[in-house]
């Protein structure tokens, strides 16, 4: 290529075209060195740089699925989900966090100290993901930072699907409450594959039924710049909404209850079955909260005083709180005397006031006795001595046997968490726990009028009512009646789940008793004073007191209390009303719990106005008016459950 | 113009110079795109209006003999200094340096020229001298002509461009005769002195700058990243590219100076490996086509002349490069006839003009 003396005509031409050689040479070196250079990176090391590139500019952005949507049984919407905006920080576009931090909660008032939390607690998530730091911002929050934008890149404000629930915290505990799954949750596996910071239900409904209720968040697969900035979507998939949910739920007897309720001013726990299916048509449990503040990213503030407050209003006495059953449980005694033999619908058993049992007097609430009677008036005065009798004739397995059957051994298996199993005695489980293994005769005496180691939740009471109401099906009680997929399939029927037992009530049996409840509410001699009765339904029912403190030492604890400047109504009883209605073929039956009532007859009213809603819905009738027959406001503090065993309670 | 002159013209040379310019502006219109408007940015247009510019100057750079131009060399580069004087009071600052003057329709980079200049009076001092420069005397005449310029754009400052004069200087020594003992002795010296130039020579910022380059993670989202995004976006690419308008690194700035410095980073990125070889299969094609002007070039001058502006256009563009694979330290170095710059596209072409003016005039007394 290069030829001395081609043309040109200067001298050492020779020594220059060597160094033009030599120039040459170089470029070519250098060249080739590129192209090997060039082929390291972008052949041998394609992969890893093609992974770094595509980390850079794509983002998956979360589309929040909304929870489904909860009705009553008639089609009411009880929770939806409403749209809600919070505001975000993305760390990787923040220079210097804390500095934006500041400048946020300067903007919005929000607490720097919560928000710094929030970021310690979420400090491994990927640095690119933005993390909410404040939940349901408020208008003037949100156009603060939208002012701010410019200034703020690293802050962005999201539009996230929120819970909103019925106001005032109606039926709480059946609904539960939301929150971010906790860590320790996330190892379980329905919660697999969620991320930190996912909404869960944390209790009620929300919580049994979370995998229906949550639905499958979307995603967004977006391009963005070198600042975060987003410059295309390159795919979409969409959210897929919860599942709709029909509650067994009827949201004016819901209503009407708590109104009933507050009207009275107790706290306790109530439950309305229909005894044909176990489908719950209303429940409470009072005091409750308002899950209207677990959605919106519950305060610490909120939170501490809900767990710290005695009357423990996050606890659902329905399916938790155990009781004595009282007076109530001489329905069980009725029934297991009745099928075991024992006695006849027509059996005489005289009452003078007491009865000498074992060695030992037992009173009855009635000094002057009630002469002699025959099941059916036992029931309707709720005599002690007729029920001591019984027990004196029945062993404490034989009654624990049918109590069993009518529910109130173990967990109704309703479909609410943390329930409680309700307990009965036995001489299995005397000698399994007792240091002699002994169960005294005497203390099935106890026993039979619902005192001594007798405990139950009222949802038990409910389900017995219900099981003598539809003549021996112990239902499994549940909240849900339908579903909707989705996809336009519409309502799918959720088959009710099993009973959990069934016997056969003789009918002669089964009238004698319901004949006797009856009177118990609808007769000038019935305990229940005619408070529950609903002219032609023909309630049915049967009052109950609870002891918090036994009769000999509730005057000692009361004198002492008020010495000391507590409030002495925390020994009062507890008053049970348990019911079904109508007499012959009961509708609705279910248990209504005040606590330091008092006595039993004072539930009877807000039970008779559930049930005449009831009624007057069905019938299309105007919905009543709760009429408070007095208000003893009884919200007070106290132990839920009384240990000493007594004798001569009441009716 | 004679038509002689026409057909001894190298066609070859000019149409690779004008292909790496339009796979330039290509590029440019590629990393600038705006999804949003649909449109390329400001920066393609601007680049697009400097090619007839270009042209132009080329063309006459072609015209007038370039014995003609060398003997008026002085002249050249008196007005080439006053110019980056007027700079130093009258240019435009913009990121920390004085290096533009408004013209009102644009803006003129003159240091962007002064190595025109410099080349046509290193090959006159060179070429016009009986013998090469094999004394140390000779050598120190063409560094006396070069310290000015080189002084004026330093003070700038803009230590790339100044530091891009020393090939032109170097080159035309090299080829005049430069003794290699003294090239040897050079490096032995400057390795030797290295600790103490590290210790007392250079300021903090250009230690932290060698520092992040030999490990540039230590520093990833802050003085590391230019050169380690350079790698990813090159390395993204792979062998076929992500197409045109479809690369990532630039278009979304997450390689900054997408169409200035690091064009050729895009064009790795969007051609791929395969572009790269015919990138650099271009230019290398023009170095060997430039060095054959001057190995046909009638005389000195005209030899020493090309291989000045040779050299230069060899160390930027090889500079420029090896920056793109993360290789050597980033520097504000564009990359002759692709980057953004009309200053630079305009001096590039010119100089090529200067190029293909010896190759044409081989035959002519």
């Amino acid at each position: 290529m290069v030829s001395p003396g081609a043309s040109g005509a200067f001298g050492d031409r020779q020594s220059t075209e060597s160094r033009l050689i030599g120039l040459r040479a170089i470029s070519l070196v250098l060249f080739v060195f590129l192209a090997v250079a060039f082929w390291v990176l972008q052949v041998l090391q394609y992969a890893e740089h093609r992974e770094r590139a595509e980390r850079n500019h794509t983002r998956t952005l979360p589309l929040l699925a909304p929870r489904g949507v909860l009705f009553d049984r008639h089609g009411e919407v009880l929770v939806q989900s409403r749209r809600s905006f919070r505001i975000a920080i993305v760390r990787e576009q923040a220079p210097d966090v804390l500095a934006s931090i500041r400048r946020l909660a300067a903007i919005t008032h929000a607490d720097e100290a919560h928000m710094l939390a929030i970021l310690q607690r979420r400090k491994s998530d990927p640095i690119f993901r933005p993390i909410a730091v404040i939940e349901h911002a408020t208008d003037a929050q949100v156009a603060a930072v939208v002012a701010q934008q410019l200034e703020l890149p690293e802050v962005v404000v999201e539009q996230v699907p929120t819970r909103t629930y019925p106001e005032g915290g109606l039926a709480a505990h059946l609904f539960g409450y939301v929150g971010e799954v906790q860590p320790s949750q996330l190892l379980r596996a329905e919660f697999a594959g969620l991320s930190q910071g996912a909404i869960v239900g944390q209790a009620g409904v929300e919580q049994v039924y979370n995998t229906l209720l949550m639905g499958t968040d979307g995603n967004r697969f977006v391009n963005v710049d070198s600042r975060g900035r987003e410059v295309e979507e390159l795919q979409r998939q969409e959210p897929v909404d919860g599942q709709r949910v029909q509650l067994t739920i009827d949201a004016d007897m819901q209503r009407a209850l708590e109104e009933a309720f507050r009207a009275d001013g107790y706290n306790g726990a109530a439950a309305f079955i229909d005894p044909a299916t176990g489908e719950v048509l209303a429940l409470t449990s009072l005091p409750a909260y308002d899950p209207n503040d677990f959605a919106a990213g519950i305060s610490s503030s909120v939170w501490q005083a809900l767990n710290a407050d005695p009357l423990r209003p996050l606890g659902n006495r329905l399916i938790q709180g155990l009781y004595m059953p009282g007076s109530t449980f001489k329905i069980v005694m009725a029934i297991a005397a009745l099928e075991e033999g024992i006695i006849t619908p027509d059996s005489v058993i005289g009452c003078r006031g007491s009865g000498v049992f074992y060695g030992r007097s037992f009173k009855c609430w009635n000094t002057k006795g009630h002469g002699a009677m025959t099941l059916r008036h036992a029931l309707e005065q709720s005599c002690n001595v007729f029920f001591y009798t019984l027990g004196e004739r029945m062993n404490i397995d034989t009654i624990n046997k049918w109590a069993a059957k009518l529910g109130l051994v173990g967990k109704t298996g309703i479909d609410l968490p943390q329930e409680n199993a309700s307990f009965m005695p036995s001489t299995e489980w005397a000698a399994r726990t007792r240091s002699d293994g002994r169960w005294y005769p005497g203390e099935t005496i106890s026993v039979a009028i619902g005192q001594g180691a007798v405990t139950v939740s009222p949802m038990a009471m409910a389900m017995m009512m219900a099981t003598v109401g539809n003549g021996g099906t112990l239902q499994t009680p549940h909240l849900v009646k339908a579903v909707d997929r989705g996809q336009g399939k519409g309502w799918e029927p959720v088959p009710p789940p099993n009973p959990r037992s069934t016997f056969v009530m003789a009918p002669d049996h089964l009238a004698a008793v319901r004949e006797g409840l009856w009177m118990a509410v609808n007769t000038p001699m019935g305990t229940a004073t005619r408070r529950g009765k609903i002219d032609g339904k023909d309630v049915s029912g049967k009052t109950g007191t609870a002891q918090v403190i036994s009769n000999d030492n509730k005057a000692a604890a009361k004198a002492a209390a008020r010495a000391a400047g507590r409030n002495p109504a925390v020994f009062d009883d507890h008053g049970w009303f348990v019911f079904f209605a109508p007499r012959d073929k009961p509708e609705v039956a279910g248990v209504v719990f005040t606590e330091h009532s008092e006595h039993g007859y004072l539930s009877a009213p807000i039970a008779k106005h559930v049930m005449e809603t009831y009624f007057a819905k069905k019938e299309g009738r105007p919905l009543p008016v709760y009429q408070s027959p007095a208000a003893p406001v009884k919200s007070v503090v106290g132990p839920v459950i009384a240990g000493a065993p007594a004798q001569g309670g009441g009716r | 113009m004679e038509r002689r002159l026409w057909q001894h013209l190298d066609w070859p040379l000019l149409l690779a110079v004008m292909a790496l310019t339009c796979v330039g502006l290509a590029t440019i219109y590629s990393v600038t795109w705006n999804l949003a408007t649909g449109a390329p940015g400001s920066e393609f247009w601007r680049q697009a209006y400097a090619v007839p510019v270009g042209l132009v100057a080329l063309i006459a750079c072609v015209l007038v003999d370039y014995r003609t131009l060398a003997q008026r060399s002085p002249f050249f580069y008196v007005a080439m200094i006053l110019a980056l004087v007027a700079v130093m009071v009258f240019g435009v600052e913009a990121k920390g340096s004085r290096r533009w003057m408004s013209l009102g329709v644009g803006s003129l980079q003159p240091s962007e020229f002064a190595r025109l200049a410099l080349a046509l009076i290193l090959a006159m001092v060179y070429g016009d001298a009986r013998r090469g420069a094999r004394s140390m005397g000779e050598l120190m005449v063409g560094a006396l002509v070069l310290a000015p310029a080189f002084i004026l754009i330093f003070l700038q400052p803009d230590l790339g461009t100044a530091s891009m004069l020393l090939p032109v200087y170097f080159g035309i020594a090299y080829v005049a005769g430069l003794r290699m003992r003294w090239v040897v002795g050079a490096v032995v010296v400057a390795a030797m002195l290295s600790p103490v130039v590290w210790a007392y020579g250079l300021q903090d910022y250009q230690k932290d700058r060698v520092r992040t380059f030999l490990d540039p993670y230590k520093d990833e989202k802050g003085k590391g990243y230019q050169q380690i995004q350079a790698r990813v976006t090159v390395g993204s690419g792979g062998m076929l590219g992500k197409g045109f308008k479809q690369g990532t690194q630039g278009a979304y700035r997450f390689l900054p100076e997408g169409h200035n410095d690091f064009v050729f980073a895009v064009l790795a990125e969007e051609q791929g490996f395969v572009g790269v070889i015919t990138v650099l299969g271009l230019y290398l094609f023009v170095i060997w086509r430039s060095l054959e002007a001057a190995r046909l070039a009638r005389d000195r001058v005209g030899a020493f002349l090309v291989v000045g502006l040779v050299s230069w256009f060899l160390c930027q563009v090889v500079y420029n490069i090896t920056m793109q694979a993360g290789l050597v330290p980033v520097k504000g170095l564009t990359l002759p006839l692709m980057s953004y710059g009309g200053s630079s596209l305009v001096a590039t072409l010119a100089g090529f003009g200067l190029i293909l003016n010896v190759r044409m005039r081989r035959f002519t007394n």
